[in-house]
């Protein structure tokens, strides 16, 4: 069937304990074209409080999303960052306003480092806002926000990649790499699917913290959650060859399992 | 069976309604009751000796009429009648009962269901009183449990109202891959047969013996731009086996009947084969997900609905793909 899009969550149980929660509803946007405001207006005081945060230069930074996502499972939200914010980015933020677990990510960069573009696959469970939020070097805010809908559907759709080693990571570099993909076979269970066959709840398992590194230095260092799609997708580029060889150690919730693998520059894979 | 020996009953019983209708003339309430009783029947036409298929509506999934773009209709056999896919809504669902109801008046023993999809399964509901067995693949179980709540989210306007979880009913018997179940109707043997993974996971095909009319449920599309839900590779896979069977005539799950399998099948392995190449390309030039939805545009103009449902299918594709 015209099965176009696919919602991804299955159960809305609530909020985890380790992940932020929402405060109660907010009254909806004048605007009717635009989606709920959610999650970002309790969470901005709370992570920024008054500070004043950029919102206009697309040349600073941008984000990008489909407008209507082709998979909600996986949508591709594309982080970009020019001229002055490149190698003085210390930390990003990705928010989805209306996702029951609204952090995607809070991800610590290394000063200098040349990174100009992270895309992440996030899942999207209805109209909202997705916004990343960069804070530089000197403390200063930038933040750039763009709606995605996630409707339609004609079926909750089985996983479109099951399966696998669990913990299997693999790089897909561009040919020039200068940019990087990384990918973590893991279910990322997110706690709210309902397993058909006992109706109880498949209990959270997802990837928590992710770090790569180069000759033992930290070059970023990402919280995550369960609104990372299923086997969680990383790619970083920049103008300039990527440092290799480059490790990445993945660790998950509630196992504790750490999983790492180092890719070097000229192979494509594990 | 022919059509002609069933239609006496048929006429018997709208006589019936018509003389109902003349005696309570007036009294609103009972009007509204027959008019619940006796919907319209979807118009279906007659494919093979008692085969009755009614054509779906080329529609997006959010356009009014989106209840009503599946391919439906039934078999009768000397004993009872076999429903295959119930339309994507009880209003359509009660139609294509009418529409039972006006070619015979044999009870409906089987509901086949041919995936999990909701233009298939939602009319389910519309059979309940006749107590069918409802039949569909053993993996169509936990899709329907997976997606119970996801229909009464988006397709709540499609049940009767109060809409409840107790309207989307699933399978009381099921077929494994591997083991064919062979349904009696009266002198007429249906043929159900599950399929590994393609286009959901829980696709079935059911083959008319006696007049070979195949049944493939959405594992053929017809102009409509395929679904790939379950597995790209799976599909290809299952396509060559499907091929095989001894069809005479072709039901798919969406567009025209017709009489040659491999023919109606091959534009969409075609379009199934260019999905997997260009993925493939747009993989082994490390192109992240979103630059392969932008990319990878084969024979646009050959299907409907394209824009609607081909960017998913690239997306779902590549992470099949890039573990390879």
């Amino acid at each position: 069937m015209s099965c176009d899009r696919n919602p991804w969550r299955n159960r809305e149980l609530g909020i985890g304990a380790l992940l932020l929660v929402v405060a109660a509803p907010f009254p909806v946007l004048a605007d009717s074209q635009a989606p709920e405001n959610g999650a970002w207006q309790p969470m901005r005081p709370q992570l920024y409080g008054t500070r004043d945060i950029g919102e206009v230069d697309d040349q600073l930074m941008s984000i990008e999303a489909p407008g209507t996502t082709p998979d909600p499972a996986a949508t591709p939200v594309v982080l970009r960052f020019g001229g002055a914010l490149v190698g003085r980015v210390k930390q990003v933020r990705v928010i989805i306003d209306n996702n029951p677990s609204p952090l995607v990510t809070t991800m610590d960069l290394k000063e200098g480092l040349p990174v100009d573009e992270i895309d992440l696959r996030v899942r999207i469970d209805r109209f909202t806002s997705v916004r990343a939020i960069a804070e530089t070097i000197d403390g200063k805010l930038e933040m750039r926000s763009t709606w995605v809908n996630a409707s339609g559907g004609c079926s909750a759709p089985p996983s479109a990649a099951a399966g696998g080693t669990l913990g299997q990571i693999r790089f897909r570099p561009s040919g020039d790499a200068k940019s990087l993909q990384i990918s973590i076979r893991h279910p990322n269970n997110s706690g709210f699917q309902i397993d058909p066959r006992t109706g109880d709840p498949i209990p959270p398992h997802f990837v928590s913290h992710i770090r790569l590194s180069a000759g033992g230095q930290t070059l970023m260092e990402a919280d995550t959650g369960i609104s990372l799609s299923e086997n969680p997708t990383l790619r970083i580029a920049s103008s300039q060859p990527l440092s290799s060889p480059l490790t990445v150690e993945a660790t998950d919730i509630p196992t504790q399992e750490r999983y790492t693998a180092t890719w070097i520059a000229g192979s494509s894979s594990r | 069976m022919t059509a002609t020996v069933s239609r006496g009953p048929h006429r018997r019983f709208r006589g019936r309604l018509q003389h109902a209708t003349l005696a309570v003339l007036g009294t609103l309430a009972v009007s509204a009751w027959l008019y619940a009783a006796a919907p319209n029947g979807l118009p279906v036409s007659e494919v093979a000796p008692g085969v009755f298929v009614h054509t779906g509506k080329t529609l997006a999934l959010d356009a009014p009429g989106h209840d009503d773009i599946a391919n439906v209709g039934f078999v009768i056999g000397a004993r009872c009648v076999a429903v295959i896919d119930s339309g994507g809504s009880v209003r359509v669902g009660s139609a294509l009962r009418a529409a039972v109801r006006e070619h015979t008046p044999l009870p409906v023993c089987y509901v086949i269901n041919t995936h999990v999809h909701v233009d298939h399964v939602l009319g389910n509901a519309a059979f309940k009183d006749d107590k069918p067995q409802f039949i569909g693949h053993a993996q169509l179980t936990a899709a329907l449990a997976r997606s119970r709540e996801f229909f009464l989210k988006n397709y709540a306007a499609d049940l009767d109202s109060p809409p409840g979880a107790e309207q989307i009913i699933g399978p009381d018997r099921t077929v494994a891959p591997g083991s064919d179940m062979d349904l009696d109707l009266g002198q007429r043997q249906l043929t159900l047969r599950a399929w590994p993974r393609a286009h959901t996971d829980c696709d079935l095909t059911v083959l008319d013996r006696g007049t070979a009319t195949l049944w493939t449920g959405d594992l053929l599309f017809v102009g409509r731009t395929p679904v790939v839900d379950g597995s790209l590779k799976g599909w290809l896979a299952v396509t060559e086996d499907l091929a095989r069977l001894p069809a005479k005539h072709v039901v798919p799950g969406h567009g025209a009947v017709s009489s040659e399998l491999a023919a109606a099948l091959e534009p969409q392995r075609r379009y199934l084969v260019a999905l997997l190449q260009g993925v493939r390309d747009e993989l082994a030039r490390g192109k992240p997900l979103q630059e392969a939805v932008r990319d990878v545009q084969p024979q646009k103009s050959q299907w409907q609905l394209w824009d609607e449902t081909h960017p998913r299918n690239v997306a779902r594709a590549y992470q099949e793909l890039e573990w390879e």
